[in-house]
């Protein structure tokens, strides 16, 4: 009697145990079970415009033999797989859905987006109107919101199909180059921010391939050139290098970035570099007038003198932190002319600031917001301390004068 | 019937996630759509149906210390009305045990597992619960108890790496087209608030009574609290693109990054969901369960479980043809149907409660 008790004691453990193990199964998720050797992972997507009505769609797939799989350091000489880390693949469409559609029909892969990090529209399908394919890349679960968005000049699917000699693949070297705060960075969730938002525009990074010859070799690469300008959701032009400087400035991006100064009686530049920058922008209504009051303070660090000035002398170091001022007050001024009275699309968001200050007057601007825009004066005031002068104190140029 | 005792900590813990699990990923979105940047305000004028709603559960626990809400409601309104309100409220119950597990499984087939048959996950979270619920309301409260941490922390990691994201300037101007607004955003919240009531079933079962009041009302200020904080930082990240989000503390999880690699944190919000669900999904199902057992004057309530568990998964179903339709009837029926069913209605269970006392000792004493 009690040997049997025992014995089915004992079953009843085997049982459990092996009801556990089943759960086992449950683990792989079933039904979703995706293995990453069936995946294509797109590192980048390209969205350009073919025709009348059509939408091509370019994927930037990355190819994982490329890298050798396990064969580690001799795969780099022999040059395995020809070397190619990705392969662009195109279709066309009515939209972006059903061109990638066509592109999964090509693919022996399904197609997967959560690591895509770059989104890139050609110049004409800026033109013609994104939100259509935003709400694509929105709606769709894997993309995502951190991914960043650029349009570039001419077709995008170009910038797709060019070799990089520095980084794994374009879209690698496209998103490093956006961080590193050349020009603008604008993330998918930025841009749906953008077009839902009351200024009714947006800006976008602006690429170009450049060509850089010497006498052997010539090699292209991607520049974050300028910014292309959005109304509503269409590309209406864009502002050059320079320019897209003094909206770093205004939206508050400034990270690598160095200005030279020429200050004046003297020979040659003094170039800063900016290390903290804080910006304010505080929005003012008097009577009918509506002005926006632009602060700037930065602290900068010498990099460079050209000059004979001591920056040990206050006098001197004064007189260059106002030059430094001046410089930075024209470029901004530069870019708020243009965005105000040539393009007319509040890229800086204005909009936001005096709604946010002052919501009863905003109410019955905020349908001509377009008219009044434009007239919004904007006076900019900028306030620079030079902290830092690196590791000699004294210019070059003024040792030579004084021995 | 239930011999089982939980301590009043515990109920707070089960009411906590019971509430927010499933506010938490859709609230922000829903009262964004109505009270824009003023969003944060909801909450806190929702949390009233909460007060009111545990101060009238306490109020009849005091009159019936010993009942559950189905079992006195047949002596306030006399057998056959009781039974009618009885089976109102466990119709109740069965059908929004249905409509929230089925709002947890869209949630999981919309954005984790696209393939898997969406009655795959509601029945295996249907099943869970109900060994659950086989094992008692100890076991229950035990759970809840155990999993309290892992829901709550995650959530607060998720707060605290968002904050390098925060635009605080999103919430201005307050209160820019009056109070309307967020007012409409609570009544469609405080059919959230108004579950509380499922307090009333637990109440007869806490081992320290006299606490149980402190900790409903405190259950609610947390869960107001937790709301608005929630609230707050999707609204701080995603600005007014989140009315047109969905699950956007989802989204939200997934802008975290943090030196390229650190990134891509929506796993943490589905663990979180699907804990919450569950500890959710149980306690509705262990009180439709308890509650039918009394309406049907069982000895057990055990073996009703599976029955009742069929008649969960096919309310998850019926008349829910699409994730829209589920929304819809979030946002139109719930708000009226939720608070009808347990703050108003019990309401004037404990008015016409007080008035029997009253005539009662009134006729006694003369």
């Amino acid at each position: 009697m009690l040997v049997k008790r025992k014995g089915s004691h004992f079953m009843k453990r085997i049982l459990f145990l092996l009801s556990l193990s089943g759960l086992l199964l449950l683990l792989s998720g079933c039904w979703d079970r995706q293995e990453v050797n069936d995946l294509a992972i797109v590192t980048a997507a390209a969205i350009d415009k073919k025709g009348d009505n059509q939408v091509e769609l370019s994927v930037q797939v990355f190819v994982p033999k490329s890298l050798g799989g396990g064969g580690g350091q001799g795969g780099g000489s022999e040059g395995g797989g020809t070397g190619k880390t990705t392969l662009v693949i195109s279709q066309k469409g009515v939209n972006v859905a059903e061109a990638l559609s066509m592109v999964q029909s090509e693919l022996p892969r399904k197609v997967f987006w959560g690591q895509c990090k770059v989104f890139i529209f050609g110049e004409k399908a800026a033109k013609e109107g994104i939100q259509d394919h935003v709400d694509f890349l929105l709606r769709h679960p894997q993309p995502r919101e951190r991914a960043d968005v650029f349009v570039s000049e001419g077709k995008a699917k170009r910038l797709l199909e060019l070799q990089t000699l520095l980084e794994r693949d374009v879209s690698e070297a496209i998103r490093e180059q956006a961080k590193l705060g050349v020009g603008m960075k604008v993330t998918l969730q930025d841009l749906g921010e953008m077009l839902a938002s009351e200024a009714q525009a947006a800006a976008l990074p602006y690429l170009k391939i450049v060509t850089e010859k010497s006498e052997e070799v010539s090699y292209q690469f991607v520049k974050n050139f300028a910014t292309a300008v959005f109304k509503n959701d269409q590309m209406i032009g864009q502002i050059s290098q320079r320019k897209t400087r003094g909206l770093l400035w205004l939206k508050n991006e400034v990270k690598d970035y160095t200005v030279t100064v020429k200050p004046k009686d003297t020979k040659g530049g003094i170039s800063l570099n900016p290390i903290s920058v804080h910006l304010d922008l505080i929005p003012q209504i008097q009577g009918e007038k509506w002005k926006m009051v632009v602060k700037v303070q930065t602290e900068g660090s010498v990099i460079q003198n050209g000059t004979n000035l001591d920056l040990n002398n206050p006098k001197s170091l004064k007189m260059i932190e106002k030059v430094y001022e001046e410089d930075i007050k024209k470029y901004i001024e530069s870019t708020i002319g243009q965005v105000q009275h040539k393009l007319k699309a509040d890229i800086v968001d204005f909009a936001k600031e005096f709604h946010r200050k002052y919501p009863e007057q905003w109410k019955q601007a905020e349908h001509r917001w377009e008219e009044v825009f434009p007239e919004v004066k904007v006076n900019i005031y900028v306030d620079a301390n030079i902290q830092r002068q690196g590791n000699i104190n004294e210019s070059e140029r003024r040792r030579e004068e004084k021995r | 019937m239930e011999k089982g005792k939980i301590s009043s900590l515990q109920m707070a813990m089960l009411m906590y996630p019971t509430i927010v699990a499933t506010a938490i990923l859709s609230v922000p979105g829903i009262t964004a759509t109505y009270a824009k940047q003023d969003l944060w305000l909801s909450p806190i004028l929702a949390s009233l149906i909460g007060f009111v709603t545990v101060y009238i559960a306490y109020k009849l626990h005091k009159l019936y210390p010993e009942q559950t809400v189905i079992q006195f409601s047949e002596q306030i309104l006399g057998q056959f009305a009781g039974k009618v309100l009885g089976f109102l409220f466990l119709f109740f119950y069965i059908q929004t045990t249905g409509h929230m597990i089925r709002a947890y499984s869209e949630f999981i087939v919309g954005s984790f597992l696209f393939k898997t048959p969406i009655s795959a996950i509601i029945v295996s979270m249907t099943l869970l619960c109900a060994f659950a619920v086989h094992g008692g309301l100890e076991v229950v409260g035990r759970v809840a108890q155990l999993f309290f941490p892992v829901f709550v922390i995650p959530i607060i990691l998720l707060i605290l790496l968002l904050i390098p994201d925060f635009e605080i300037g999103n919430i201005l101007p307050i209160l820019e087209r009056g109070i309307m607004p967020p007012i409409k955003g609570a009544i469609v919240l405080s059919g959230w608030f108004a579950e509380f009531f499922l307090i009333i079933f637990l109440f007869p079962f806490l081992s320290d009574r006299r606490k149980g009041m402190k900790y409903g009302m405190i259950t609610v200020v947390v869960a107001m609290m937790t709301l608005v904080v929630v609230n707050l930082v999707v609204f701080f990240v995603l600005g007014i693109t989140t009315a047109s989000q969905n699950y956007p503390l989802m989204n939200v999880s997934r802008y975290i990054s943090y030196a390229d690699f650190f990134e891509n944190l929506e796993s943490i919000v589905m663990a979180v969901w699907i804990i919450g669900a569950f500890v959710k999904a149980s306690l509705f199902y262990y009180v439709t369960v308890l509650g039918t057992a009394q309406w049907l004057n069982l000895s057990d309530y055990r073996p009703i479980i599976w029955p009742i568990g069929i008649l969960i998964v096919q309310f998850s179903f019926w008349s829910l043809p699409s994730t829209m339709a589920l929304a819809r009837f979030d946002f139109e029926a719930f708000p009226l149907w939720g608070l009808l069913t347990q703050t108003l209605i019990p309401l004037f269970l404990l008015l016409i409660a007080v008035a029997r006392k009253r005539k009662q000792t009134g006729s006694k004493t003369s």
